[in-house]
C-alpha cells in the first residue's frame, strides 16, 4: 500500500492550531540561534480525511481478534473487553500526571493498590511491584531482585538453572542479570528432567527459571520435587507466569514454592495486545524478596485513610523505568478481574484447558503430538510427518492464512527430542466449540492438502493482502526509513501495482 | 459468564471427544496437596454496570484532572491529541491484533511501524530508528547497555541533569556489570564543559547527556560532541519532551551517537505515568548492537513492497543468552498513536507546536518574573521548561495554584537537595495553556 | 526468491566432519574450515557472519565465528586448535556464498594446525553422513 509520504501535498494540513501563537514573541528572543535547526523537518502534508483514510485502509491489511481465533500458544489471545476500554479512558485517569500531588491521585493508588492485593490472593504471593512494563521488564526486575538477596546475605552465585523449553526472554534476562545461563533438558515426558536437576543444582546457582504448565502445555508433575531440590541447596524458585491461564483457580503458584513471580497482564488478564504491547509484567515475591523491590510502591496510610508514594528502602534494586506503572493496563486487569470473580477465573482455566485438550484429541490423528498426553490450556503438535511431502510446518502455517485464520505459534519451543517442526496451539476460554471445530476442520484439509497438492502449501498463502515476503532480502537492502528507499529508487524499480495495492 | 461461550454442555460434550468422564482427569498432573480447597479470596463477579459504577466513583477519588491546567512536565507533557488519533488508533485491527511475526495478516502495523522509523529518522537525523523501547528510562539504560557492548569498555558518564528517574533506572540496569557510573556536575544550568573536558578519558564507553536537560536548559551538544569525540567516546543524546524537535536542532546533526527518546509527547495521554513509549536512534553500523524490534521493506514473492520484522537475528527468541536485550513485547500500540499523531501534525504542525510551546513558556517567564516574586536560579537557554527561585514559600504556592485549578510545578528539592535549589519550582508550558491561563497564573501569583 | 538444490545432506570425500557440522581440508599444515551443506541447509537464508580475527589463536572447539541466517544464529566452532592465517573476506561481503557453495567458494577461515592427533576427534565423510541421516 502506498506509504503516507507519497500521499504527501504541499500545503496540506491535518492539524488545528490555537488562534493565538503568541506571534507577537518573537524566537530570537526565546532561543539562541545554535539550537534552532535550519529548516523544518519534513515529515508528511496530507489532510485529516487522507490521514484518516490512509489509516482505515491499513487497518484493513491486518487480522485482529475481534476478526477471529488467534491460535497462538503462550500468547493467550483471549477476548479484549471494551467495557474495560472505556474505563480506562476516562478523563480523570488519562489526565493525571504522575508527579501530580499525592491528594489529587488518590484514585489512581486505590486501582494499583487494591490490584496487588488481588494479584497476591491469585497467585499466593505476599506483595506485587507493579512497576515492570512487559514480562521480559519483569523477568529482568524478578533476577535483579534474586541478585540482590543473594548477595545481601554474602552469598554470591553465579548461574542460573533453565529449561531447554524455556520462552528465549528467559535466559536473555538471565543473561542480563549478569548470570551464566545452565540449561536443563526436558525428560520423555517434555518435563524438567528431575536426576539432571538434581545433579546441575548447587550452591553456586540461584535457582530456576520455570514456566508451568511449560511452553509446550504441560504440567509439571515433579513440581514438588523440584522445590525441594532448589531450595535444598538454598536457591530460589521463579515462576514465568505466561501460561498461568491454566492454573487460575486450581493451583498457586506460591503455594507450590515459588519465591518470584511474573505476570504477563496481556495474557492472562485480557488486555489488548496492540500490535505488541504495552502490557505490563507485573512481579510478585515472598515475604523474604519484598525489600528488594523496585522502588518505589504504593502503600496506605490507615489512620488518615490515605494512599501514597513509598520508598522502598534501601535494599530495593531500585527503579527499572520513569514513574510507577503501566497504569492504563493495569485498569484494565482490575476490571476484568472483577468481572471474572473467583467462579470466572476458575472456569476461565477450566475452559482453556478443555478447549486445548479437545484440540489435541481430535488434531492427533493428523498432526503427531510433541507428547502423547493430556495437556494444559495449549498444545504441542508437530508436522514432522508432512516433511517427506517436501511440506515444512512453515508452509502448514501459511496455508492456515488462506482459509481466513491466523496460524499458531511455529518452531517454538524448539528442544530434542520430541519438540521439533512444532505447532503450538492455545484455544484460550474465549473462543467457541465452533470456532475450535472451525480450526479443526482447516488443519485437517491442509493435512490432507500436503500429501495430495503439496504445491499449494509450499506456495501458500495465496488468498492473503500480500504473500510469502523474501526476508533475507530484507536484512540485504537493510530499507528502514522511507529515505533509505529514495536511495536506492533506481535499483528498486516499483511498478504502480507493486505499490498501490 | 459472557467473555466464556462454552456451555456446560458443550464442556461434557467435549471431555467426551477428549475420552474422559471429567476435567479431573485433565489435571491429574497437578499435585493434589497444592491444589486449592476453595473458591479465591477475591470479590465476586460484577455485572458491567456494576462494574462501570465502581471505577467511577473510583475515578472521582482522582482530580478533574481534565479541566486541571498542567504547569508541570518533568518527563510527561500534557499536550492536544487530535480525536481522529484516538478514533483510529481504536480499529480493533490495530488495538487486538498480535505482534507482526506473520507480514501477510499484518501489513497495518507493520507498515505503520515503518512510516515512523522514517519520521523519526527525519526528526532526530538518526540512520537507524528502534520504534519502540518501553519508556524514556529503560531506553536510556538499554543505550547505555549498548555502548558497553560497542566499546568493551566498563566506565560511563552521566550528566546530573540527567531526568533523576532515567538516572535510577541506568544504575539498576548496569548494576550486574559493576560499570563506574561516574557523575557529570551541571554549571549554570548545564553540563559544566570544564568538568566534562577533565573526565573524559579513554576508558570511557560513553556519556549519557540529556537535552532539552530536567531544568529546561538547552546543552549545546555540538559543543559536547566536539570534545566527547576528540576521544573514543560514544556520545548519548537523551530527549524527553520530543515535541522539542519540531524546532530544536537534531541530535543526529551535533554528532549523537546514540539517541534515546521519550516519544510520549506525540499523540501519549499522561495515564498516571505510563504507558507511555521511546525509541532508540543510532547509525548504521551499530545496528547489530540495538537492541528491539525494527521494521524493513522488500518486496513478496509477487513483487510487491511489503514491510517485515527484519535483523531479528539480535533478538531473544533467536539468540536466548546473546541477545542484544530480552526485550518482546513492547509499546507497539503508542507507536501507533505517535505515528498518526505525527502525520495530523504533518511538518507544519509540529513545527507550529513546538514553536508555540517554547514562546508560551518563555511567555510565563517572563510574566512571573515581573511580578517581583520571581528570580532566575540559571541564566541559560531554555525549551519549554524553566526554574524559578520563589520569594514565598513554595508549598503556599503549589496550594494557591492547586486551588485554582492548576497542577502545580515541581518542586525541584525532591530530587536535588542543593542549597541553592532550595524553595525553586520547575514550570512547564505546552500549547494546553492559553494566554489567559498564563496570565491568570501569574495573577494569582502576584497576590 | 532463490531456488536451491534439494540436497540438504552433500557430503564430499576427503575432508574431516565435526559434530558441530563444520568441515575441514587439511593441505600439509593449514587447515580450512567452514560449514557443511546441511548446517547451510537448516540455517536458511545466510545473511551475516562476524568477521574472524586474522592472528587469532584458538583451541579445539573454541568458536570461531557467529553466522547469522533469517531465523536463526549459529556458532561456528574450529575443529582444531591453531592460529587463523586468512579470513575468506568474500563471505564477509556477501554471506550468501555459503549457501550457495558451502564446501567451496564459501570457506571461512584457514587456520595452523598446532596437533595433528587432534584429528582423530573428527569425523570421516562416511561417519558424518551417517551421523546427519534425518
Amino acid at each position: 500500500m502506498k506509504l503516507i509520504f507519497e500521499k504527501s501535498i504541499k500545503g496540506r494540513d491535518g492539524y488545528s492550531l490555537p488562534r493565538d501563537l503568541f506571534g507577537d514573541i518573537k524566537i530570537e528572543e526565546c532561543l539562541p540561534e545554535y539550537t534552532i535547526s535550519k529548516d523544518k523537518k519534513l515529515l508528511s502534508e496530507i489532510s485529516e480525511v487522507d490521514v484518516v483514510r490512509h489509516f482505515t485502509k491499513l487497518s484493513k491489511l491486518n487480522y485482529g481478534l475481534d476478526d477471529g481465533f488467534y491460535p497462538l500458544g503462550s500468547c493467550t489471545m483471549k477476548y479484549n473487553p471494551k467495557i474495560n476500554e472505556k474505563l480506562a479512558s476516562l478523563s480523570n485517569f488519562i489526565y493525571a500526571h504522575p508527579l501530580a500531588p499525592e491528594e489529587t491521585v488518590q484514585g489512581c493508588m486505590e486501582i494499583i493498590y487494591d490490584l496487588n492485593k488481588l494479584l497476591c490472593e491469585i497467585t499466593g504471593m505476599d506483595e506485587y511491584t507493579m512497576a515492570p512494563a512487559a514480562g521480559a521488564h519483569g523477568e529482568l526486575a524478578g533476577i535483579l531482585i534474586m541478585r540482590k538477596y543473594f548477595i545481601d546475605r554474602g552469598d554470591v552465585r553465579h548461574k542460573m538453572l533453565i529449561p531447554d523449553s524455556a520462552h528465549g526472554t528467559n535466559p536473555a534476562s538471565a543473561a542480563m542479570g549478569g548470570f551464566r545461563v545452565v540449561e536443563v533438558k526436558s525428560n520423555e515426558k517434555g518435563t524438567v528432567n528431575l536426576g539432571e536437576l538434581a545433579k546441575l543444582m548447587d550452591e553456586d546457582t540461584v535457582g530456576l527459571m520455570l514456566t508451568n504448565p511449560n511452553t509446550v502445555g504441560l504440567y509439571d508433575e515433579g513440581i514438588e520435587e523440584i522445590e525441594k531440590i532448589i531450595h535444598g541447596k538454598g536457591g530460589l524458585l521463579y515462576y514465568d507466569g505466561a501460561n498461568l491461564n491454566a492454573s487460575l483457580g486450581i493451583i498457586r503458584p506460591g503455594d507450590a514454592g515459588f519465591d518470584v513471580v511474573h505476570l504477563n497482564l496481556h495474557k492472562t488478564f485480557s488486555t489488548p495486545h496492540g500490535g505488541g504491547g504495552p502490557g505490563a509484567g507485573v512481579i510478585g515475591v515472598k515475604k523474604d524478596l519484598i525489600p528488594y523491590l523496585p522502588t518505589p510502591n504504593i502503600a496506605f496510610n490507615p489512620d488518615q485513610k490515605k494512599y501514597y508514594l513509598s520508598d522502598a528502602g534501601e535494599k530495593s534494586i531500585g527503579m527499572i523505568r520513569a514513574f510507577w506503572s503501566n497504569f492504563a493496563v493495569l485498569l484494565k486487569t482490575y476490571a476484568w478481574i472483577l468481572s471474572m470473580g473467583p467462579d470466572g477465573l476458575y472456569n476461565t482455566s477450566e475452559t482453556s484447558i478443555i478447549n486445548a485438550n479437545y484440540v489435541l484429541a481430535k488434531l492427533k490423528k493428523y498432526y503427531k503430538p510433541a507428547y502423547d498426553r493430556y495437556c494444559g490450556h495449549e498444545c504441542t503438535v508437530t508436522g514432522r510427518e508432512y516433511k517427506k511431502y517436501g511440506v515444512k510446518t512453515l508452509d502448514i502455517a501459511k496455508r492456515i492464512m488462506d482459509y481466513g485464520m491466523h496460524p499458531p505459534t511455529i518452531y517454538f519451543p524448539h528442544f530434542e527430542p520430541y519438540a521439533e517442526e512444532t505447532i503450538m496451539i492455545e484455544p484460550p476460554e474465549s473462543e467457541s466449540k465452533e470456532m475450535l471445530d472451525k480450526f479443526i476442520d482447516i488443519m485437517i484439509k491442509i493435512s490432507d492438502e500436503a500429501t495430495t497438492k503439496p504445491e499449494l502449501l509450499t506456495t501458500a498463502p495465496h488468498n492473503t493482502p500480500i504473500r510469502r515476503t523474501n526476508d533475507a532480502l530484507a536484512i540485504k537492502r537493510a530499507i528502514l526509513t522511507y529515505d533509505d528507499e529514495l536511495k536506492l529508487k533506481d535499483e528498486l524499480k516499483y511498478q504502480e501495482k507493486d505499490i498501490d495495492f | 459468564m459472557r467473555y466464556i461461550p462454552t456451555t456446560e454442555e458443550q464442556k461434557k460434550e467435549m471431555l467426551k471427544k477428549i475420552g474422559v468422564s471429567s476435567f479431573e482427569a485433565l489435571i491429574e498432573g497437578v499435585p493434589q496437596n497444592l491444589r486449592l480447597k476453595n473458591k479465591l479470596n477475591i470479590p465476586e463477579a460484577m455485572s458491567e454496570s456494576e462494574l462501570e459504577d465502581k471505577i467511577y466513583r473510583i475515578a472521582k477519588k482522582n482530580a478533574d484532572f481534565y479541566s486541571m491546567k498542567p504547569l508541570i512536565g518533568a518527563g510527561s507533557y500534557r499536550h492536544f491529541i487530535p480525536e481522529a488519533e484516538k478514533f483510529l488508533l481504536q480499529r480493533e485491527e490495530f488495538w487486538t491484533c498480535y505482534t507482526p511475526y506473520q507480514p501477510e495478516l499484518s501489513q497495518g502495523t507493520l507498515q505503520s511501524i515503518f512510516e515512523y522509523q522514517s519520521y523519526i529518522s527525519r526528526l532526530t537525523k538518526m540512520e537507524v530508528i528502534i520504534p519502540s523501547i518501553y519508556d524514556g528510562a529503560s531506553a536510556t539504560a538499554e543505550a547505555a547497555l549498548m555502548s558497553l557492548r560497542l566499546t568493551h569498555k566498563n566506565k560511563i558518564i552521566v550528566s546530573n541533569l540527567l531526568h533523576p528517574h532515567y538516572r535510577e533506572t541506568i544504575k539498576t540496569y548496569l548494576t550486574p556489570h559493576e560499570t563506574e557510573i561516574i557523575d557529570l556536575p551541571y554549571k549554570n544550568g548545564l553540563v559544566d564543559m570544564d568538568k566534562l573536558k577533565i573526565l573524559i578519558e579513554e576508558d570511557v564507553a560513553s556519556i549519557i547527556i540529556q537535552s532539552p536537560n530536567f531544568f529546561g536548559g538547552i546543552e549545546n551538544m555540538a559543543k559536547i560532541s566536539e570534545i566527547v569525540h576528540s576521544k573514543s567516546i560514544l556520545l548519548i543524546n537523551v530527549i524527553t519532551e520530543s515535541m522539542s524537535l519540531g524546532i530544536l536542532k537534531a541530535p543526529g546533526e551535533m554528532g549523537a551517537d546514540i539517541v534515546a527518546g521519550n516519544a510520549q509527547s506525540f499523540g501519549m495521554d499522561l495515564n498516571y505515568g505510563g504507558p507511555y513509549n521511546a525509541y532508540l536512534g543510532t547509525r548504521k553500523q551499530y545496528i547489530r548492537q540495538i537492541p528491539g524490534r525494527i521494521v524493513g521493506e522488500t518486496v513478496d514473492v509477487d513483487g510487491k513492497r511489503v514491510f517485515v520484522m527484519t535483523l531479528r537475528a539480535r533478538e531473544q527468541d533467536i539468540r536466548r543468552e546473546k541477545a542484544t536485550s530480552n526485550i518482546c513485547t513492547n509499546h507497539n500500540l503508542n507507536v501507533l498513536a505517535a505515528n498518526i499523531f505525527l502525520s495530523l501534525m504533518g511538518t507544519e504542525g509540529l513545527y507550529q507546536i513546538s514553536l508555540l510551546n517554547t514562546k508560551s513558556a518563555h511567555y510565563l517567564e517572563n510574566l512571573l518574573l515581573q511580578t517581583g516574586k520571581f528570580e532566575r536560579v540559571f541564566d541559560c537557554p531554555f525549551y519549554n521548561e524553566f526554574l524559578l527561585k520563589s520569594k514565598d514559600d513554595i508549598s503556599s504556592i503549589n496550594k494557591k495554584l492547586l486551588e485554582n485549578n492548576f497542577v502545580p510545578p515541581l518542586k525541584i528539592c525532591e530530587f536535588y537537595q542543593e542549597k541553592n535549589l532550595n524553595n525553586v519550582l520547575l514550570f512547564a508550558v505546552t500549547e494546553v495553556l492559553s494566554r489567559d491561563n498564563l496570565n491568570l497564573v501569574a495573577k494569582i501569583l502576584s497576590e | 526468491m532463490e531456488e536451491r538444490q534439494q540436497m540438504s545432506n552433500k557430503v564430499i570425500e576427503n575432508l574431516y566432519y565435526t559434530k558441530s557440522d563444520e568441515w575441514l581440508k587439511v593441505e600439509d599444515d593449514v587447515g580450512t574450515i567452514g560449514i557443511t551443506d546441511y548446517a547451510q541447509d537448516q540455517l536458511g537464508d545466510i545473511v551475516y557472519l562476524e568477521k574472524v580475527e586474522k592472528g587469532k589463536k584458538l583451541i579445539q572447539n573454541e568458536i570461531l565465528t557467529t553466522i547469522e541466517s533469517v531465523k536463526a544464529v549459529s556458532d561456528v566452532k574450529t575443529p582444531l586448535t591453531g592460529e587463523v592465517t586468512e579470513s575468506n573476506v568474500k563471505v564477509i561481503e556477501d554471506a550468501s556464498i555459503i549457501n550457495k557453495d558451502p564446501y567451496g567458494k564459501g570457506w571461512i577461515a584457514k587456520t595452523k594446525i598446532d596437533n595433528e592427533d587432534e584429528l582423530k576427534d573428527l569425523m570421516s565423510a562416511q561417519e558424518y553422513s551417517e551421523y546427519r541421516k534425518e
